[in-house]
């Protein structure tokens, strides 16, 4: 029987912590693992397989765990296939079993076992797929049918669908030298390092350090671990446990998962649950160990059946027996010290031994501790159900094997090699490389700035480890030209009787269930099911088989499946290759990931300097971009279309005032600055004189328009340019690029001033007046001192540094005024108390949109990377006197067709109807395809008094002139009647903003 | 703007209040925003470096310019040069330049100046920083550009603790994630 024994063990027993299994309430100590406390409770199955629900145990005492796959927690913090083996116990933790109704216990979809054999690979891919006769040639519309019902029956835990209530973050970090690991090579080789005076950081998975040395009985592997500890602290090493090193990147940065809170069972809610590190280390030391295999035989998936090491470690760390009568299996030394430790802990154990002959050492060791091993044995066939109770065994026949004795027992133990952890090599494209002698693979040599040590690099004995570690540590320190100790690094291997490679048992005639991926549930059969069927890859084999692919991403299981693999293709095993490791090493939550980029902060939020003014006054926000803007100011029951309409009404009759800051702001400096955007702009600026504005137009390389905006001289060598909300950044990063590599003789600087400058545009009839009444000196805006297009420098009431303009987006006579930002709210205040005793308003985007719209005014919605100057329109403003970027391409002959979409404004036929942006346009004979071209925005206008919209058809309204297009909207509005007219829609001349 | 007799608004107007929050025991982190901020920015051209140096250099009352990546205390205020051809002048007025000289721009409003002390100031950072706030590589008086939250900013290693100089647009939003990352260490507001 299992059971917790008196003493031993890194667990407190003088403390309990309780926990629930599947609704049933358990206890454990401090220092226990979820699948220690539900071993020492007895509990055998803890899951239910993938494919075929069979029940399954615990396998490992570690992160290749396959079959102690559980959900942690409940309602919106439940974590599916957590492992039981790596989960701490903590007081109130909850666990349920998965993948099994109504408990893994007992399993009603454990019925799909009995159908088995027909559940092979592909088995459902053939069978539903293409159905015959139904589907023959016709695709896979029934499969996308049943692949719901076979996803359902088939898989792993279910997550949590309510939003995450935990935080996240993610951190950085820098050193000397990152080290992954603590057993005795990591920790050694740590502890080197940082005595040769580098920054060192050790990184460790478990919640304890110590590695291998927390599997040890004897109070000399207690003593030696404690005082690496000790020392490593003492030399100022900084050590993070629980912490997994999931993935190494170029240039030695690592990526690290560290599990802030996971064990803690209330945790405070100012902590991170997990934290997301991105480590730049100069140089890594891999001491990730090695992980037991196992051997494919007959029911070798069953509850009872585990790693030797995990036996040792549930003996050993938990204070565990695992069992009485205990059967061990292995093809290697290691096996030999846990068997030793069982039975000194009381259980009567054999050793079944693949190998014909054992070292005297430890056919010694075996007797003093009243071990039976059975030389040249190996096991075929688990027995007992649901408990094991025997094992059928086979004996060495020359290369093959014989049926052999049954052996009683009720633990299985198993030892089938030891496969380096070379995962983080392998992220770095290393490829690892087969030691035939040990067989498994070695990291290769390298130039990388990484060291491998101890059992990662397939060095087998404790003390070897330690002195590879050492090594490690000193060849690191050496490099960073630090002096460390020369040691001589022990090589790989180190067992005194060779390993003899074993992945599968199997007798003639004899049909058994042996598993290669217990957790996918891929046995031998599917292995060679898939050569049968000509997959010669170990690449194909994975995807085919899916061997591999579960959540332990075939730490347990790769290198059997590729032994049998390389056996049916009769090559030996480097001849087939090995599956690339790709990160994460074990798995990360996607919360992990995102940090503290989610909610609000999905993406950061730009606010303008009116913010909290826009709001106290009644707006109603938009995101624009990352900008937080005004979209419309409601008054009493109106909703956003009354809003609207009231506001551009207003604007045309009284005057309104916009929070327009988001605008972009670039500060042109420097004697060179009027010829820099001469060059930039189509339109001549050489002669614009201090104190005006100018609308530019400016083309990338391509000849395609980039964006739009005034620009205002305010000196002979000091430009404002002003560029489109959604450009702003691109725009200032192509001066640069412009100033940096093309023209780094022109003596011009670029800054951005968008966070500056605070603006509001002041439009509408009366903005004069509103101005007026802002100003010390309310002359500076008269008509005679500021016409259109002039700019200002002045002084608002208050002293504030004003700058004003007398440009116009809405087509009105209008102003745009900017203050420094901290004058934001006070510049709003000026203006509205001005404004509102005019009837004014106060208007948001979706109303400045509507003015355009009216105006046939172009924005990022028509300027989206496609258009040329002359399909927007603006072609009088292609300079033909001077040169310009974009001028030369531009005139390529496709960009100069005249049948190129051309903007236009569009009327529904019925004024009485809509259309929405994104819209089709056709010809009414013809709807179908790409069309003619498409609508980019839309309004009601209440100039017009109905539906306007703005947008491009090929040829441009002088094309359509008599004729009906059809906006054509399928999915929403389906299609309409409409008319392509000039897209100045409202005072074409312009006399308006004139005032 | 001597003469402004208009009260400025922070970025953080509203949203800052001084207290002490987060995580019990030793505060970690003091925040204290630096309010009516003064900074302005000062460009040279290849041929006219050496000229400004020295201007910038007298406008902060220091003996001369920094290196890059450097900064300099002077007597009127701090000298830091961002960029090859660029300073900024914190605190002090920027010297007039003729066009032949360079460029100079007040940028007082543009940032937000949020100082971080405290012993975890330096961790906290680098919850976002990716930058390497250790001795070697950044000693008091260095000064570099990086990305908080995708959002470019300054950073300044000063006598006082980290200088950080946020987007004004920005600011709030990456005030509010600051305080969120923290309340793990316990943080005081001034």
């Amino acid at each position: 029987m299992v059971h917790r024994l008196a003493s031993g063990g890194r667990i407190d027993r003088a403390q309990s912590l309780r926990f629930t299994w599947d609704g049933r309430t358990m206890t454990g100590h401090p220092g226990d693992t979820l699948a220690s406390a539900l071993m020492a409770a007895g509990e055998e199955v803890m899951g239910r397989s993938f494919k075929y629900h069979r029940p399954r145990g615990i396998m490992s005492a570690g992160v290749e765990e396959s079959g102690a796959i559980v959900t942690v927690g409940a309602g919106d913090r439940r974590d599916p296939n957590v492992r039981a083996t790596t989960q701490e116990l903590y007081e109130g933790l909850t666990a349920t079993g998965q993948n099994a109704w109504p408990n893994v216990r007992f399993d009603a979809g454990a019925v799909l076992s009995l159908f088995s054999r027909f559940f092979a690979a592909g088995f459902y891919y053939k069978t539903f797929m293409g159905l015959p006769p139904f589907e023959w040639g016709k695709g896979t519309g029934l499969w996308m049918q049943y692949e719901k019902l076979i996803r359902r029956s088939a898989g792993m835990g279910t997550a949590s669908r309510a939003p995450d209530p935990d935080s996240y973050e993610h951190a950085h970090g820098f050193c000397d030298v990152l080290v992954v690991g603590s057993g005795p090579a990591g920790l050694n080789a740590a502890l080197t390092a940082a005595q040769a005076g580098l920054d060192v950081v050790l990184v460790e998975q478990d919640f304890e350090l110590g590695g291998d040395y927390l599997n040890q009985a004897t109070e000399a592997a207690e003593q030696t671990r404690a005082e690496l500890v000790a020392q490593l602290s003492a030399a100022g090493a900084r050590v993070m446990t629980r912490t997994t090193a999931f993935g190494l990147y170029d240039y030695s940065v690592a990526g690290l998962l560290e599990r802030v809170t996971d064990h803690l069972p209330a945790p405070d809610g100012a902590l991170p649950r997990q934290r997301f590190w991105t480590l730049r280390a100069k140089r890594t030391i891999v001491a990730t160990g090695a992980i037991e295999r196992t051997v494919a035989f007959g029911n070798n998936d069953r509850p009872g059946i585990m790693t030797a090491a995990a036996g040792q470690t549930y003996l050993n760390r938990y204070g565990i027996m695992p069992g009485d009568r205990i059967i061990m299996a292995t093809n290697n030394e290691s096996a030999y010290g846990p068997a030793a430790d069982l039975a000194r802990a009381g259980a009567e154990v054999t050793l079944l031994d693949a190998r014909a002959e054992v070292s005297d050492e430890l056919k010694a060791l075996a007797k003093a501790n009243n071990i039976l091993v059975r030389p040249g044995t190996a096991p075929l066939n688990a027995l007992g159900k649901p408990a094991i109770d025997g094992l059928e065994t086979v004996t060495a026949d020359g290369t093959g094997w014989r049926p052999g004795e049954v052996e009683n027992g009720d633990l299985i133990l198993i030892s089938g090699g030891w496969s380096p952890v070379v995962h983080l090599l392998s992220h770095r494209g290393l490829k690892p490389v087969w030691d035939a002698a040990n067989a498994c693979f070695v990291p290769p040599e390298s130039d990388d700035p990484i060291h491998t040590a101890g059992a990662a690099a397939a060095i087998w004995r404790g003390e070897d480890c330690e002195a590879s570690g050492r090594a490690a540590g000193a060849a690191a320190a050496r490099a960073l030209g630090k002096s460390a100790p020369e040691e001589a690094a022990p090589g790989p291997g180190g067992w005194a009787t060779p390993i003899r490679p074993l992945y599968e048992v199997k007798l003639p005639g004899k049909k058994l269930k042996s598993f290669v991926d217990p957790q996918n549930d891929v046995g031998t059969e599917d292995v060679r099911l898939a050569h049968r069927e000509g997959f010669v890859s170990v690449e194909h084999l994975k995807r085919y088989t899916t061997l591999g692919m579960a959540s332990d991403q075939g730490k347990m299981g790769n290198i059997v499946g590729l032994a049998l693999m390389a056996e049916a293709l009769g090559r030996e095993i480097p001849e087939v290759g090995t599956t690339t490791f790709r990160p994460p090493y074990t798995p990360i939550s996607i919360g992990a990931l995102s940090g503290r980029n989610v909610g609000s902060h999905f993406r950061p939020l730009r606010r303008t300097p009116m913010h909290d003014w826009n709001l106290a006054n009644g707006g109603v926000m938009t995101m624009a971009g990352l900008w937080h803007r005004p979209w419309f100011f409601p008054r009493a029951k109106e909703g956003k279309t009354e809003a609207y309409i009231r506001e551009t009404t207003t604007v045309r009759e009284a005057v309104g005032l916009c929070d327009v800051t988001s605008l972009g702001k670039i500060a042109v400096q420097g004697p060179d600055a009027t010829t820099f955007l001469n060059r930039v702009y189509t339109n001549p600026f050489a002669k614009l004189a201090v104190g005006k504005a100018r609308y530019g137009i400016m083309l990338r390389d391509d000849g395609i328009v980039m964006d739009d905006g005034t620009t205002w001289r305010l000196s002979e060598s000091d430009y404002f340019m002003t560029t489109t909300t959604a450009h702003a950044a691109k725009v200032m990063a192509w001066l640069e690029e412009l100033l940096q590599t093309r023209w780094s003789d022109l003596k011009v600087h670029v800054a951005s001033v968008s966070d500056q400058w605070a603006g509001a545009a002041v439009a509408g009839p009366k903005s004069r007046a509103v101005l007026e009444a802002c100003l010390e000196d309310s002359s500076v805006v008269s008509n005679e001192a500021c016409p259109f297009m002039a700019v200002i420098e002045t002084t608002l009431k208050g002293g504030i540094p004003c700058r004003i303009a007398r440009i116009s987006f809405s087509g009105e006579m209008a102003y745009e005024a900017y203050v420094p930002s901290d004058y934001g709210p006070a510049l709003m205040d000026l203006l509205w108390a001005a404004a509102k005793p005019l009837g004014g308003c106060l208007y948001g985007l979706e109303a400045l949109g509507a003015l355009r719209i009216e105006k046939g005014h172009v924005t990022g919605a028509e300027l989206d990377g496609r258009v040329t100057i002359d399909d927007a329109g603006l072609g009088k403003m292609a300079s033909t006197k001077k040169d310009y970027i974009g001028n030369v391409l531009r005139k390529r002959p496709e960009l100069l067709r005249g049948d190129r979409p051309r903007l236009v404004g569009i009327f529904p036929k019925d004024r009485a109807q809509t259309f929405n942006a994104g819209t089709i346009l056709c010809k009414a004979d013809a709807v179908s395809g790409m069309g003619e071209g498409w609508i980019t925005a839309v309004t009601h206008s209440p100039a017009l008094g109905h539906w306007i919209g703005l947008g491009y058809i090929a040829g441009g309204h002088e094309a359509w002139q008599g004729k009906t297009a059809v906006a054509a909207d399928p999915v929403r509005k389906g299609n309409i009647e409409v008319e392509i007219v000039s897209p100045h829609m409202y005072d074409p001349s312009g006399e308006r903003m004139h005032g | 703007m001597a003469s402004t007799q208009a009260e400025r608004t922070s970025a953080l107007a509203g949203s800052y209040t001084a207290g002490r929050f987060g995580m019990d025991g030793e505060a970690g982190v003091v925040f204290q925003e630096m309010v009516n901020l003064s900074l302005g920015l000062v460009a040279a051209w290849p041929d006219s470096f050496a000229a400004v140096a020295a201007l910038a250099a007298e406008a902060v009352g220091a003996e001369a310019a920094p290196g890059p990546g450097k900064t300099v205390a002077g007597t009127k205020g701090a000298l830091l040069r961002t960029e090859p051809l660029k300073f900024w002048i914190v605190g002090a007025a920027a010297p007039e330049l003729s066009p032949e000289q360079g460029a100079s721009l007040d940028l007082s409003h543009s940032r937000c100046h949020l100082r971080v002390s405290g012993p975890a100031a330096a961790e906290l950072i680098n919850r976002h920083l990716p930058l390497d706030l250790g001795e070697a590589s950044c000693p008091v008086g260095t000064v570099m550009a990086s990305a908080f939250h995708h959002v470019g900013v300054t950073l300044w290693r000063s006598e006082a603790g980290f200088e950080l100089f946020l987007p004004r647009g920005f600011a709030l939003s990456l005030w509010e994630i600051l305080q969120d990352s923290a309340a793990q260490f316990g943080f005081e507001v001034i």
